[in-house]
């Protein structure tokens, strides 16, 4: 197997006595959908700054495209391409001129920044003219165009923080497409969202909690582990009263108990204590087996009791 | 590490795209020079001439129409007679007039005999502004006038010459304009400065200017490149202005006034900067600015309040202020003709203060950074 996209070992940031990422480790493989979740204030933002070369990181080993810190603070910049969950592109630019302004920055060859740059409209489908200003795109086109500045100068990696966040649902979709593309060029994608459906095109999914990596697997096998018992959709017969729902959240039939729209997800918490309690709770719910969604897991391991 | 210029250009090249379609950028860089220099070339100079005079002339003889007409003839005053003395002091005190002349009956007579001729000049003292002037023209005018009065009427032309040599008010719209370009330097180097980059942080675009390999100097050296052209094109609006329209005389080399205001610049650019870089958002940058850019190169520089009479602890404090030094080369290159070796002084310090504030800007930039 080829040398790792993206690895780390005992990661380590810390803000004065903050510490906003704990002890990291993990690895990517090139030309995986790395999928990162969390919620806000996890440290997901604080980790990809880190892999992108732009925060130094307190402790710990830090390797990207076979480069790290020791390399000198540009050797990673070089490498990979970052698209922030804040900034995109300049609104009162053009499309060609915030393009333009990236290749300058990255000292891109002019031939090759032409062709690049055809290929990578040509990719995202960009039926505007390079002349039309940001501002005018709509948020799904500002976001693709925003995707081609990150890969102009052909990154082995790409960064995208929350690329979706504000995108409509088709314009999300497009934009994985979109991903998928990148990914099967070969590219790594390492990406962040707080869509579960995004997540479930993830080749694996990392989940940050108080800044520890408390889960990594594939979507399926997330399932699996979180999730060793049978799971169960409860749909209520009658109206619940809060009361009675926080009763049910920590009976001890359920090792696991929550809202899901109008009906609940819960998971068992062994056989005998399911099999006493069954007959009692099928009187105020319909109850089936199901699979765990993903959502299910998020909220278990990141939103959880701990 | 090496400095890239295509990188610098790049980021220079970006923030040219976002001043011309920013219309209050603009607008603040070649509106503001102009407003600002007809504001103070025109204003400050007509309160102080044609003051009006209210004239009391209870002596109706030769000596005193000649003092009377001393006045009128000089420009400076707007002669208008009363009846009384009383009339006069009351038109002062109304603001009717900012000075009375008032003439006692037995004035010519009193000169006739030998004795000292008495008249009495009257000046509106609350009005702080005019004093000193308008006691000036009253002490040259009499000087002419007792000339006038006591000599022959063949005055002699040299002695009318006289009167067009004294002429402060011309020279305060001198003193004043090559004040201006500091103040108008400052403003717009240190307020467009500190805005733009605050602008980077606050919608975070910095982080992605950072995540490409370009360097802190590179991202300072590109953002300040169009301003300083900015400023210098402002700067040259200004110059022309103050020769055409007002005839100020520029009696030193064009060289050495560019070099002082580019040095000026750097300066102030670099004060921005480091303003931008503490305070990240744009409101504070413009706040701290204002405080700590505009307001001394108003009040400290020698603009207003001459440094020679300040207090000890302000007239070593302006030492550190950029806009002082420039202050000096711009009202020497002017009036003076300075070179570059007589503002030697000005100079050094006017260059040390922007290596310091530029090496501070830089270094806390990068600190920020990791």
């Amino acid at each position: 197997m080829s040398a790792p996209a993206v690895e780390t070992r005992d990661l380590v940031v810390r803000y004065g006595d903050f510490t906003a990422v704990d002890h990291i480790s993990f690895s990517v493989a090139p030309g995986e959908v790395f999928g990162f979740l969390g919620a806000n204030g996890a440290g997901k933002t604080t980790t990809i700054r880190v892999l992108c070369g732009l925060l130094r990181p307190s402790a710990g080993f830090v390797r990207v495209a076979g480069r790290g810190y020791e390399d000198g603070e540009r050797a990673i910049k070089a490498k990979v391409g970052y698209m922030s969950q804040r900034f995109t592109l300049y609104n009162d630019l053009t499309v060609a001129e915030n393009l333009d302004f990236i290749a300058g920055l990255r000292k891109l060859d002019p031939g090759y920044y032409a062709r690049r740059r055809r290929e990578l409209l040509e990719l995202i489908s960009f039926q505007k003219g390079l002349d039309a200003r940001v501002q005018d795109l709509s948020g799904g086109t500002k976001q693709q165009v925003s995707l081609a500045a990150a890969l102009l100068h052909d990154p082995e990696i790409v960064f995208l923080d929350e690329p979706t966040a504000g995108v409509t649902p088709a314009g999300r979709e497009r934009f994985w497409r979109l991903i998928r593309l990148v990914a099967g060029q070969g590219k790594t994608v390492f990406v962040t969202t707080h869509y579960m459906d995004e997540a479930e095109q993830c080749g694996r999914i990392g989940l940050m909690r108080d800044g520890r990596l408390v889960a990594l697997d594939s979507p399926a096998g997330l399932k699996k582990s979180v999730f060793p018992e049978p799971v169960f959709e409860f749909d209520p017969l009658r109206s619940l009263s809060s009361s009675e729902l926080s009763a049910y959240a920590a009976h001890e039939a359920f090792a696991f108990f929550e809202s899901y729209g109008p009906r609940f997800h819960a998971a068992a918490a062994g056989p005998e204590a399911w099999a006493r309690w069954a007959p009692e709770l099928e009187k105020v719910f319909r109850i089936r087996p199901i699979a765990p969604s993903l959502e299910d897991v998020f909220v278990r391991v990141v939103e959880g009791r701990p | 590490m090496t400095f890239s210029w295509r990188r610098a250009a790049a980021v220079a090249r970006k923030e040219w795209f976002h001043i011309r379609r920013d219309p209050f950028t603009l607008a603040l860089a070649l509106v503001l020079p102009l407003v600002m220099i007809l504001v103070y070339g025109y204003a400050i100079d007509f309160n102080i001439k044609d003051v009006r005079l209210a004239v009391s002339d209870s002596d109706r003889s030769q000596a005193s129409r000649r003092l009377i007409d001393t006045f009128t003839s000089s420009d400076y005053f707007r002669v208008h007679p009363v009846d009384s003395a009383d009339d006069a002091v009351r038109d002062v005190a109304a603001e009717r007039a900012r000075a009375a002349l008032i003439i006692p009956p037995r004035f010519e007579k009193d000169l006739l005999a030998g004795r000292e001729g008495r008249a009495q000049v009257l000046i509106d003292g609350a009005d702080n502004a005019t004093v000193g002037p308008v006691s000036q023209y009253v002490g040259s005018i009499q000087a002419l006038a007792s000339r006038r009065i006591a000599g022959s009427d063949l005055t002699p032309p040299y002695q009318l010459r006289t009167r067009f040599l004294f002429n402060p008010e011309l020279n305060s719209r001198w003193y004043v304009i090559p004040g201006l370009t500091v103040v108008i330097m400052a403003i717009l180097s240190i307020f467009l400065t500190s805005l733009t980059v605050a602008r980077e942080w606050e919608n975070g675009s910095m982080e992605l200017l950072l995540s490409t390999p370009v360097q802190p100097i590179e991202i300072i050296a590109g953002k300040a490149a169009p301003y300083a052209a900015l400023a210098m094109l402002a700067m040259a609006f200004v110059y022309i202005i103050a020769r055409t329209v007002f005839g100020v005389p520029f009696a030193g080399h064009l060289w050495v006034f560019g070099l002082g205001c580019l040095l000026f610049l750097v300066a102030y650019l670099a004060q921005g900067l480091l303003i931008s870089v503490v305070a990240r958002q744009q409101t504070i940058a413009m706040q701290f600015s204002m405080l700590t850019g505009m307001l001394p190169s108003n009040l400290l520089s020698g603009f207003v309040f001459p440094i020679a009479s300040m207090p000890k602890f302000f007239w070593y404090f302006t030492m550190l202020l950029p806009a002082r030094w420039f202050m000096v080369i711009a009202r020497r290159s002017f009036l003076e003709g300075s070179d570059l070796a007589q503002l030697a002084v000005p100079f050094a310090a006017l260059a040390l203060c922007g290596a310091v504030m530029t090496a501070l800007a830089v270094r806390r930039f990068k600190r920020t950074l990791e």
